[in-house]
C-alpha cells in the first residue's frame, strides 16, 4: 500500500500532467499536418516563443494570467504572418519544400530569441505556490492546475471542432480543401487562421509548462521529438489520436522510470512506437490515404 | 621585347614580396591560445564565463608586452557540451590554429575526450571547470593541468561537514554522466568512511526536463540530507521542482561547487536558501584577493565573477611557465609548470603540485543566504587535495550498493 501511495500514484499523476500538456502541443502539430500535409518542424519553436513572449508580458504586467492571454495571441499573430509570407507560396509544391522551409524557420526563431534574450536559462514563476494533500501525498498546486487547465483546453478544442461551424470548416479543409474551395469557402483564410490557432496552442503549452521546465532557446527542440512521436502514434492527422497518444506517452514515460534506468525510457518510447506501427501501421486512429 | 617583359615580371615579383613581408616585420609576433567551452546547451553559462576569464588574463598580459615577446590571441570554439564536437574543435584549434595552450572543455565528458587529443598532439591543456576525478588519475598525461577542485577534493572538504553538522542519513542524487558519477562515487565513499549512512542513490540523465519521477524514491528513503550533483540548467530545474514539492524545506541541501553560478542564485534564492557547497570563489567572500579580482572583473564585464575564474589563472600559469621555459615547446613548458607558484591568481598565491599537475587550492564552505554564497568555514588546500594517484582508481572496489544499517 505504501508503494502505491508513495510511488505509484504520484508517478501516475506526473504522467497525466505531462501527457495533457504534451497533448496541447501535439494537437496543433497534427492539425497542421492534416491540413497542409507538412510536418511543421518549427512547431517546437512556436512552443518556445510562447514561453519567451510570456517572459516579456510578465516583465511588463507582472501578471502570469495576462501573459496566458497575450502570449498565445502574439505567437498566433506571428504564426499568421509566417503562414501568409512563407508557407502559402509553397502549397502547390512538393511537401519537401514545406519541410525544408519550416526547418529553416525553426533556426531563425531559435537564433532570433538567442539574439534578443541571450542563451541563459530563465524562469517564469508559477502564479501560485504551495501544495495540496492528495491521496496521502502532497502535490504542487501548479501541477494540479496544469492538469485541469490542459484537460479543459482539450475539451474546449474538441467542442470547437465538433460543435462550431468554424471547427467543421477546418475539419472539412483537412478532408478535402479543393472541394471546400469549390463550395465557395475562403480556404486560404481557413489555412491562415488554423496555422495561427495551432501556433497559439503551442505557445500556450510552452507558457503553461515554463514554470516547471524553465525557459531557454533549445526548449522546443527537445519537446518536438516527443510531439512527433505522439502524432505518429496517434495517427497522422488524427486529433483524437494525438490526445490519446499524448496521455499514453506521458504515462509510459512516467511509469517506466520506476522500473528501468530513465535513460532507457527514451529508447522504450521508440520501441512502443515501433510495436504500435507494426500492429497498426496508421497509428491508433490514422485514416487511410494520409501517408500513402 | 621578351627581355623587357621578363625584367618587368621580376620587378613586380620583388615589389610584391617586399610589400607582403613589410607588415610582418613591423607587427609583433603572435601566439594563439584556444578557449574551448559550451556556447550553447545545458552548460553555456560556464562556457561564457570561462571565455571572460581567459579574455581578462590575455588583456592584462598583452598590456605588459604579451608572453615571450608574443602578443596573445584567443581563438574561441563551441564544444556543444558533447565529446564528439569537443574533439573535432580541439583538433581544429591545435592543427589549424596552432594554439600553444588549450583551456577547456566545460563538461567533464568533453574534457576527458579532449585529453586524448592534447596528449596525441602534445599541447598544454588546462581544465578550469570540469570536476570528474579521472582527469588527474586514470586519464592523466604530462601536458594536462587543472585548477578545478575535482570530485575527490570536494568530497574530502565537504563530506565531514555534512556528517557532523547536517545529518548522518544522506541521499545522493546525481547527473548520470562522467561528472555526476564521479561525484556520486567520491561522496558515497567519503560519507560512509566518516560514519554517515547513504540511504539511497539515483542518477538522472543530463538535461532532464522533469525530475519529479525520482522524488517518490527520495521521500521513501527519508534522508536528513539531500546531496545533489548537478550543474547548469539541470540544477535550476531540479531546485525549482524540489521546491514546488516542498522538499527543499523538508531536507537539508548540499551539493557540488558548480551546482549553480552566483549569477543564477538571486532568481532562485528561496529554493536555494541554506544550500551548502565547497567552493574556491565567491564575490561575497571578504577575502581581499577575491575582492580585488572581482572588482577588476566587474569593471570589465559589468557583472560579478564566479567559479569559472579558474580560466584566468590557467592563462597566467601557462604564461609564467612559458617565460620560465623561454620557449613554447610543450615538453619544456610542461616541465616549467611543475611545482610552479603564481602570486596574482584570483585567490592570491597558488602552486601546482608536481605529481598530478593539480593546483593546491584553498577553499571555503559556503552557504546560500538571500541568494548570496556566503563563506562559513575555510578548508586548506592540503586538507582536501588527497594523495596523488596517477594511473590508479581513487575509489577502487567502489559499489553503488546501499549498505543497510
Amino acid at each position: 500500500m505504501d508503494y502505491v501511495v508513495a510511488i505509484l500514484l504520484p508517478q501516475l499523476l506526473h504522467g497525466l500532467v505531462f501527457g495533457a500538456a504534451l497533448g496541447l502541443l501535439a494537437l496543433g502539430l497534427t492539425v497542421i499536418f492534416g491540413l497542409l500535409g507538412v510536418m511543421n518542424f518549427a512547431h517546437g519553436e512556436l512552443y518556445m516563443l510562447g514561453a519567451y513572449a510570456g517572459i516579456a508580458v510578465v516583465g511588463v504586467t507582472h501578471s502570469f494570467w495576462a501573459a496566458l492571454v497575450v502570449a498565445p495571441l502574439a505567437v498566433g499573430a506571428i504564426g499568421a504572418v509566417t503562414e501568409v509570407a512563407t508557407l502559402r507560396p509553397l502549397y502547390r509544391r512538393e511537401p519537401l519544400y514545406g519541410l525544408i522551409l519550416t526547418f529553416g524557420l525553426a533556426l531563425v526563431f531559435r537564433e532570433g530569441v538567442r539574439q534578443i534574450w541571450g542563451g541563459d536559462m530563465r524562469r517564469i514563476l508559477p502564479p501560485f505556490t504551495g501544495s495540496t494533500p492528495l491521496l496521502g501525498m502532497t502535490y504542487p498546486n501548479y501541477r494540479l492546475f496544469l492538469l485541469v487547465a490542459s484537460s479543459l483546453l482539450l475539451l474546449a478544442i474538441w467542442l470547437f471542432f465538433t460543435k462550431t461551424r468554424a471547427g467543421v470548416l477546418v475539419r472539412a479543409a483537412v478532408q478535402d480543401a479543393e472541394m471546400l474551395d469549390g463550395l465557395g469557402v475562403n480556404v486560404p483564410r481557413v489555412f491562415t487562421l488554423t496555422f495561427a490557432g495551432s501556433a497559439a496552442l503551442a505557445a500556450l503549452a510552452g507558457l503553461l509548462l515554463a514554470p516547471i521546465f524553465t525557459v531557454y532557446p533549445q526548449m522546443g527542440v527537445e519537446m518536438i521529438l516527443l510531439a512527433f512521436i505522439v502524432v505518429i502514434l496517434g495517427g497522422m492527422g488524427s486529433m483524437g489520436g494525438s490526445v490519446v497518444a499524448a496521455v499514453v506517452i506521458g504515462l509510459a514515460q512516467s511509469l517506466l522510470t520506476l522500473w528501468m534506468n530513465p535513460q532507457r525510457v527514451a529508447i522504450a518510447i521508440f520501441a512502443i512506437m515501433i510495436v504500435v506501427l507494426i500492429v497498426r501501421p496508421r497509428g491508433f486512429f490514422g485514416r487511410e490515404g494520409v501517408l500513402e | 621585347m621578351k627581355r623587357v617583359t621578363w625584367g618587368f615580371t621580376v620587378l613586380v615579383a620583388v615589389a610584391a614580396l617586399v610589400w607582403i613581408s613589410a607588415p610582418a616585420v613591423s607587427q609583433p609576433k603572435v601566439v594563439k591560445i584556444g578557449d574551448l567551452g559550451s556556447k550553447v546547451g545545458v552548460f553555456e553559462g560556464y562556457g561564457k564565463y570561462q571565455t571572460m576569464g581567459v579574455q581578462m588574463a590575455v588583456e592584462e598580459l598583452n598590456a605588459k608586452g604579451g608572453v615571450l615577446g608574443h602578443k596573445i590571441e584567443i581563438v574561441s570554439e563551441d564544444d556543444e557540451t558533447k565529446p564528439a564536437p569537443a574533439v573535432r574543435k580541439a583538433e581544429k584549434l591545435i592543427l589549424q590554429d596552432d594554439v600553444k595552450l588549450l583551456v577547456g572543455a566545460v563538461s567533464s565528458g568533453a574534457t576527458l575526450a579532449v585529453m586524448d587529443v592534447t596528449k596525441k598532439h602534445k599541447t598544454i591543456h588546462w581544465n578550469s571547470v570540469s570536476c570528474a576525478e579521472f582527469m588527474r588519475t586514470t586519464k592523466f598525461h604530462k601536458y594536462y593541468f587543472s585548477n578545478q577542485p575535482d570530485s575527490r577534493m570536494q568530497a574530502n572538504g565537504l563530506a565531514k561537514y555534512i556528517v557532523d553538522k547536517m545529518g548522518k542519513k544522506v541521499y545522493i542524487f546525481y547527473t548520470d554522466y562522467a561528472m555526476g558519477q564521479s561525484d556520486g562515487r567520491q561522496f558515497k565513499t567519503a560519507l560512509e568512511k566518516l560514519g554517515g549512512e547513504v540511504v539511497g542513490v539515483a542518477g538522472a540523465p543530463l538535461d532532464t526536463k522533469d525530475f519529479s519521477p525520482w522524488f517518490g524514491a527520495i521521500n521513501q528513503s527519508n534522508p536528513d540530507v539531500l546531496f545533489v550533483a548537478f550543474a547548469g540548467t539541470d540544477s535550476l530545474r531540479l531546485m525549482t521542482q524540489l521546491h514546488s514539492f516542498g522538499m527543499t524545506k523538508k531536507y537539508k541541501m548540499a551539493g557540488i561547487d558548480c551546482f549553480l553560478l552566483q549569477q543564477d542564485l538571486p532568481s532562485i534564492a528561496e529554493p536555494m536558501e541554506g544550500f551548502v557547497q565547497l567552493n574556491h570563489f565567491s564575490p561575497y567572500n571578504p577575502d581581499p584577493n577575491m575582492q580585488a579580482y572581482n572588482a577588476r572583473f566587474k569593471k570589465k564585464f559589468g557583472t560579478d565573477a564566479n567559479i569559472a575564474a579558474g580560466s584566468y589563472d590557467a592563462v597566467l600559469f601557462w604564461a609564467a611557465a612559458v617565460e620560465k621555459a623561454k620557449s613554447f615547446d610543450p615538453d619544456k613548458v610542461s616541465e616549467a609548470h611543475e611545482g610552479m607558484c603564481v602570486d596574482n591568481t584570483h585567490i592570491g598565491r597558488q602552486c601546482i603540485r608536481k605529481d598530478d599537475h593539480q593546483v593546491v587550492m584553498d577553499m571555503h564552505l559556503y552557504q546560500v543566504k538571500g541568494g548570496k554564497n556566503l563563506p562559513i568555514a575555510r578548508i586548506a588546500g592540503s586538507d582536501s587535495i588527497g594523495e596523488a594517484m596517477v594511473g590508479k582508481d581513487p575509489v577502487e572496489g567502489f559499489t553503488w550498493e546501499i549498505k543497510k544499517k
